[in-house]
This record gives structure tokens, C-alpha cells and sequence, in this order.
């Protein structure tokens, strides 16, 4: 009795007292409780579909936004991921629960080499250098057809599970593992030094941080995160193929990652949320859904020239505030602070737009 | 005005319930965007029609319409993409039998979700190997995959050989030379290595020289380098393998170079209407694998071929045996009278189907028999600005194929 009481004062206090944090908590129960209550397999697929890509969206950001490691060539991960799956599951007869972590792990690996091979490079460099990375891998593949399947990939893969309804489970369960420690990971000491290094990463070496190595280590753990999102795509549409490899990959990471937010981790997961089922249902339509895609830049665009920030940001500074004394977040509608009672509207006129930013 | 109100709106409501039960739903994937998806689309319109205004299909007894489902796969850029759109047509537009697809790396997921709600899926438009060889190794899951067009990649290859020792031979008596000189033109691409060696390997057995290999960018504007080199070599015929733009440069430059030797092989931008404008008027005695012309491969090609042109102005490509293909299961259906799959799957089986683009029947991996004049397709030959057909040579309506002065 004692625990539920104070798990009901936890989630009070935590979680319902701030908008955003009971915003994800609704989107965590509605993803979980779906199957139960709408069991629509095509809705089930695109939110199959979104899962996995939100699992690789947010290991772009790890990387792209928090370390400013801007990586044009996520795929790569991507695409290491699930050929390993793919060719350890059915070369060696592992079954798709262990390979998964074979594919995380190869990606790993190649997120070391790609990070050693970019240590020295920044900014534009760095990101022209990480767009060859998959295109090597992409040639490589075609250059071992027998071994890679080549042009058709390797297909006849496992399901994880066999109904619609349990891959559903595996992909989102997995999505919010991922993206939970990812976040928390973020929101660590490893995240403020991964902040330091984009912000500043001459000052970040002065202040006796050993970049190099903390570079390495976030395309590692984003690499893994990416890669595992790949074993798991690859068993969910049994093929894993050159198009997991392919630049439109890479690119559509970026926009994710632009669109909801960078340096969030939560923004990206929300922007594969909403424009990944956004372009499928405008491809419903008969009039206009060979249009989509342009309908797509559009609607990006307009956010963007918007919200400059990225949508998440924008969303969650319009129904919160940041207190200015206490720096913790408060409901939009609060004149003081929940926890420290400071004054959350500015006292002298036009000094509003200086209070409730970071 | 009550009651005549309420008549309305009864019909309304059981309008859309009797149109229901009585349409057969066939969904039409393929990648809407691009050229092979609007002729899966023109192909399936044409039959639709044709079928509806016969008065439907007869299902035991009942007439049923045809219903298409247009269904963009957007397989060109994205595999996911492909398998929402099979999974909405199968779970949420209800289609009862699939057709099309046209990458292979996409058809294969999508064959996965087809045999998942067991619908027949014809193919019309993917040629790899592996499609059918499900077929063979996991035949109770696989069972209800068919591929109406084109030939397997490895029959592709058969036939472009059969072309290629038919003009070796005209090139024997023309020219009285024993071992006729190839140079092997392939665009630098996946698709084209196994062909490459397969060349490289068989021509001698045909007794044919190779005097090379040149592979030129899919994309490459200039290819005299490669063209004089060939012209150097006293080649005589370029086994060509270019699918890409660089096609029409080789016909335009050949053209321009006034070369000897002939092109024949695959170049796709040379199945084209609008090849012949595009290189300039230049291209004369290229010549290409294609599936329709105005000639009789089966009683159905001509009226098909100039129907289909009346209608959208343009000549079919092969995507467009979709028509093949709605006319296969209306057969199959009424042969059956039923449209369950579990039935209909051993009537296609056993069939021998007079198409528009041959006479088809199947394996035991559903991959169409080949056989030259039934499902090999044909070999056409840009002759003054016409596409002509030339093989093979015994189907009514085909000319002599053409060479260069010497």
C-alpha cells in the first residue's frame, strides 16, 4: 500500500505536473495498449515501422545532436546491422533473438572504425567523409554478390515472432528500451561532456576531457542503437537489402532529426511518429498520393522556417516555462515555480521573451 | 417526399454493399511514379474494361465486375514502402488477388506479406531467380506466387543468346567469315556482371570471337573511346547491356561513326518510342530485346498493341502484360467458379494461357515455360526510324534484320 502511494506521489509530482512528460506517458500506454484495443494490422505495420525507425533516429541524434558529430551516413549502421543479422541467422542457423545482437554488435564496430577514421575531421568534413562510408559498404556488397545476395540482398529471413501482433510488441518494447536509455544516457554526466564537445571541444580538452575517446564512444553506442534498429527491420521484412544501405537512408534520419528537435533524443522519436504515418495515410489518397513526397517537403519546410528549433522544442516552450531561478520546468499556465516559488512571469514589461528560454 | 427521401438514402446505404459482393478486387502495385507503374496500370485498365463490359467475370454462375485497386508501392526509392502499401490493399481496400511489382529487392518483401494472408500475387515486372525458387524450396507457403511477365533473369539471358546466334549466322553467309567478331558492350552495373560472363564464356562455344569487353558508365554521354576501340577490333556485332542513358548515346554515336558492325542486345532507352528522336535520328540498325510489337506472337498481340496505343498514345512495355495477368485469373476463376486461392492455385498450374505477350504456362517454380515464340519475347531492330521486329523469325508480321554497309 505504502509503494502504490508513493508510486501515485511519484507520477503526480514527476510526471502529470509537467505537460510534456505526461504527453509521453500517454504515447507510451496508447502504444502499448494499440493491439488490445485496434488491432488493425496495416496501422499495426506503420507503427511497427515507425518504432524501428525511431530507434534509429534517436541514435542519430546521440551522435549528430549531442555530439555534433553530424553523420550523413547513418545508414551505414543501418544497413551493418541487418545484413549481420541477416547472414548470421541464416548462415550459421542462430536464431533471430541472438543475431539481432550480432548485428548490433557488428555495427558497433563499425561505428569505432568510422569514428577512428573521422577523429580529425569537423563540421562539413566530417559529414562528406561519413556520406562515402556506406556507399564503400554498398560496393563492397555488390562486389561479393555470392556472399551478400548482392542487388537482391539476402532474403528468407526468420520473424522474431510469428503474428502481427507480437513483432508489433518486440519493435516498440524494443524502441522504448532503446530510446529510454538513450535519453537517460544523454541526460548523464557522458551527455555533458558530449555537449561540451559540440559546444567547444578545444575548451572541453582544456577542461581535461579525452574527446577523442568520447567521440568513439558515442558513434559506438549510436552505431549499436542504429544497428540493432537494422537486425530488427531485417527480420520484420525478412530481406535485408542494398536498400538499407541506400543515401535515401541516410538523408531521411537527417530530416527526422531536424524536423522533431536535435539534441533532444525525444524530438527525432516524435518526428518518425508523425511523418512516417503522415506520408503512408497522404499516400491513401487516389487524387493526390503520388504527390506525397512533395506534400512531405512542404510540410518540412513550413516547420522548419517556423520552428527553427525543431518541432519538439517549439512544443514543449509553448506549455512549459523554465523557472529563472531554479532552471527546473514548470506548465505553461503557473505564475511560480512548483518547486522553488520564484516568479515565472517577468516583472518588468517587455523582459518576457528573456524569461522561459534556455 | 419523406418516403422518396428515405428510398434515397436506403439505396445509397445498400448501393455500395450489392457493388460488393459482386466485384472481384484485384490491386494493381507497382511504382506509380515511374513509367513500368503507369503501363501495370494501363495494362490492368485495358482488361478491366474489356472484362466489365463483357458483362464481369462468371463465378459459378454470377457475374462479378472487375474492381481495380491502384496501389503505389514507391518501390523505386523505398522496400518499406512497398510492403504498406501490399499490407493496406490486402488488409484495408480488401483485394482478393495481387499483380504487379517491379524491383526484386521490394517484390520479395512484398511476396512475404502476400503468402502471409495467402493471396495470389502474379508478378509482372521482377525477373530474379530467387521469386520462383521460393516457390520450389517452401511450396505450401510460396504456392500462391505466379510470374506472368518477364522470363526469369537466367531466360532473359537465353534468349538474348538465341538472337545472337541467329544474327551470327546471317552474318556467316553475309559476310562468309567462320567466327564472327563480338565486342561486348555492358554498362558498368550489378545487373550486367553475371551476363558479362556468361558472354565471355559462351561465345566461343558458339563460335563467336570476343574481341573485348567495354563497359562504359550507366549514365556516360560520350563513349567514343569505347566505340573506336570497338571499330579498331573489326568487331561485328556489340553485344550490347545498357540500360541506363548511355544507350542512346552508343546508337547515336554508332550512327555518327558510321560503324559496321550492328548493335543487338539489351538497351533499354532503345525499347523506347522516343529513342530514335533522342539519338538524333542516328540510331539506325540498333537493335534490342523488347515484348510487344504489332506482330503475331498470339491472335491477342496486334488488336492489344493497337488498342492500347489508341487509348493511352503510347506502345506498351512489358509492364503492361497486367492485362496478361487479369485475363489469367479471369480464366482460372471461371474455370474454377470460385475465387479462393486454395482452388484456383492448381487451375493456373495446369493452364496453357493465350496472352498478348505469348503463350504462357508454368513450372513447378511458377516461372513461365520459355520457349522461343511463346514466351521469349521478341527482338526488335531500329530501321529508318522504325522500331521493326526481326525475331523470331518464323512469327508472322516479322522482317529481315538489317546490317550496315560494309
Amino acid at each position: 500500500m505504502y509503494l502504490l502511494r508513493r508510486a501515485w506521489a511519484e507520477l503526480r509530482d514527476e510526471v502529470l505536473a509537467l505537460p510534456s512528460r505526461t504527453l509521453v506517458l500517454a504515447w507510451v500506454v496508447a502504444l502499448l495498449a494499440l493491439p488490445a484495443v485496434y488491432g488493425d494490422p496495416y496501422v499495426m505495420r506503420i507503427l511497427t515501422m515507425s518504432c524501428l525507425f525511431a530507434i534509429f533516429a534517436a541514435s542519430w541524434d546521440l551522435l549528430a545532436g549531442y555530439t555534433g558529430q553530424v553523420n550523413f551516413g547513418h545508414a551505414l549502421f543501418f544497413g551493418a546491422g541487418a545484413y549481420t543479422s541477416a547472414l548470421v541467422s541464416l548462415k550459421l542457423g542462430v536464431t533471430p533473438w541472438a543475431s539481432v545482437f550480432a548485428g548490433a554488435a557488428m555495427a558497433t564496430l563499425c561505428g569505432f572504425l568510422a569514428g577512428y577514421l573521422c577523429l580529425r575531421l569537423r563540421g562539413s568534413y566530417l559529414s562528406l567523409a561519413t556520406l562515402a562510408f556506406p556507399l564503400i559498404a554498398l560496393g563492397l556488397l555488390f562486389a561479393f554478390p555470392d556472399f551478400s545476395g548482392g542487388e537482391l540482398g539476402i532474403s528468407g529471413l526468420r520473424r522474431l515472432t510469428p503474428s502481427a501482433t507480437g513483432n508489433y510488441y518486440v519493435a516498440a518494447v524494443s524502441m522504448l528500451l532503446v530510446v529510454f536509455g538513450l535519453w537517460r544516457l544523454a541526460d548523464s554526466r557522458f551527455g555533458l561532456v558530449l555537449h561540451a564537445i559540440r559546444d567547444d571541444e578545444v575548451a572541453a580538452r582544456a577542461s581535461g576531457i579525452n574527446t577523442p575517446r568520447y567521440k568513439l564512444l558515442a558513434f559506438a553506442v549510436s552505431a549499436a542503437a542504429a544497428g540493432f534498429a537494422g537486425a530488427l527491420f531485417a527480420h520484420y521484412l525478412r530481406v535485408a537489402g542494398p536498400s538499407t544501405l541506400e543515401v535515401a537512408l541516410s538523408f531521411q534520419v537527417v530530416i527526422w532529426g531536424i524536423f522533431g528537435g536535435v539534441a533532444t533524443i525525444y524530438g527525432p522519436v516524435a518526428a518518425v511518429f508523425i511523418l512516417y504515418p503522415l506520408t503512408e495515410w497522404l499516400g491513401s489518397f487516389r487524387a493526390f498520393g503520388e504527390l506525397r513526397l512533395l506534400i512531405f517537403a512542404v510540410i518540412v519546410l513550413l516547420v522548419l522556417l517556423f520552428m527553427p528549433r525543431g518541432l519538439a522544442p517549439w512544443l514543449r516552450d509553448k506549455i512549459e516555462t523554465q523557472c529563472p531561478r531554479c532552471k527546473q520546468r514548470n506548465t505553461f499556465y503557473r505564475k511560480i515555480c512548483r518547486l522553488c516559488g520564484a516568479a515565472l512571469q517577468a516583472q518588468v514589461p517587455g523582459a518576457q521573451r528573456l524569461v522561459g528560454h534556455q | 417526399m419523406l418516403r422518396s427521401a428515405l428510398l434515397a438514402v436506403t439505396l445509397a446505404l445498400a448501393a455500395p454493399i450489392a457493388a460488393a459482393q459482386g466485384t472481384v478486387r484485384i490491386a494493381i502495385l507497382g511504382p506509380m511514379a515511374f513509367v513500368q507503374g503507369e503501363n501495370h496500370w494501363a495494362g490492368a485498365e485495358m482488361a478491366r474494361d474489356e472484362i466489365n463490359k463483357a458483362g464481369g467475370i462468371n463465378v459459378g454462375g454470377r457475374r462479378m465486375q472487375v474492381e481495380l485497386i491502384r496501389a503505389d508501392t514507391n518501390e523505386i526509392q523505398s522496400v518499406p514502402d512497398a510492403t504498406n502499401a501490399i499490407e493496406r490493399v490486402i488488409t484495408r481496400d480488401k483485394a482478393d488477388f495481387l499483380i504487379g511489382g517491379f524491383r526484386s529487392e521490394a517484390v520479395l518483401a512484398m511476396q512475404e506479406v502476400a503468402m502471409d494472408y495467402k493471396k495470389i500475387f502474379l508478378g509482372a515486372g521482377a525477373a530474379h531467380s530467387k521469386l520462383g525458387l521460393n516457390v520450389e524450396q517452401n511450396y505450401e507457403r510460396y504456392k500462391y506466387w505466379f510470374r506472368v511477365t518477364p522470363v526469369k533473369d537466367v531466360d532473359l539471358a537465353r534468349t538474348l543468346f538465341a538472337v545472337l546466334n541467329s544474327i551470327g549466322s546471317q552474318i556467316r553467309t553475309d559476310l562468309k567469315t567462320d567466327a564472327p567478331k563480338v565486342a561486348i558492350l555492358a554498362e558498368k552495373a550489378v545487373w550486367t556482371e553475371a551476363l558479362v560472363a556468361a558472354a565471355q564464356k559462351n561465345l566461343p562455344a558458339m563460335k563467336m570471337e570476343v574481341v573485348g569487353t567495354w563497359q562504359p558508365s550507366a549514365t556516360a554521354t560520350d563513349v567514343t573511346a569505347e566505340l573506336s576501340a570497338i571499330d579498331r577490333s573489326g568487331a561485328q556485332i556489340v553485344f550490347t547491356m545498357l540500360s541506363g542513358p548511355v544507350g542512346i548515346s552508343v546508337g547515336r554515336q554508332m550512327g555518327e561513326r558510321n560503324m559496321k558492325a550492328v548493335a543487338w542486345g539489351i538497351n533499354v532507352e532503345g525499347q523506347k518510342e522516343e529513342f530514335w528522336q533522342a539519338a538524333a535520328g542516328k540510331a539506325q540498325f540498333v537493335s534490342t530485346l523488347d515484348t510487344y510489337s504489332e506482330v503475331e506472337m498470339t491472335p491477342k498481340t496486334i488488336p492489344f498493341v493497337r488498342a492500347f496505343k489508341e487509348r493511352f498514345k503510347k506502345a506498351p512495355t512489358y509492364n503492361a502484360a497486367t492485362y496478361d495477368a487479369i485475363m489469367i485469373l479471369k480464366a482460372a476463376i471461371e474455370q474454377a467458379g470460385s475465387t479462393a486461392a486454395d482452388k484456383l492455385v492448381p487451375v493456373i498450374e495446369k493452364m496453357e494461357h493465350v496472352g498478348t505477350a505469348g503463350t504462357d504456362t508454368w513450372d513447378k517454380r511458377h516461372d513461365l515455360v520459355w520457349a522461343v515464340g511463346r514466351t521469349a519475347g521478341i527482338a526488335v531492330q531500329w530501321q529508318d526510324g522504325k522500331k521493326v521486329p526481326f525475331w523470331p523469325p518464323d512469327v508472322k508480321g516479322m522482317q529481315p534484320f538489317k546490317m550496315p554497309k560494309q
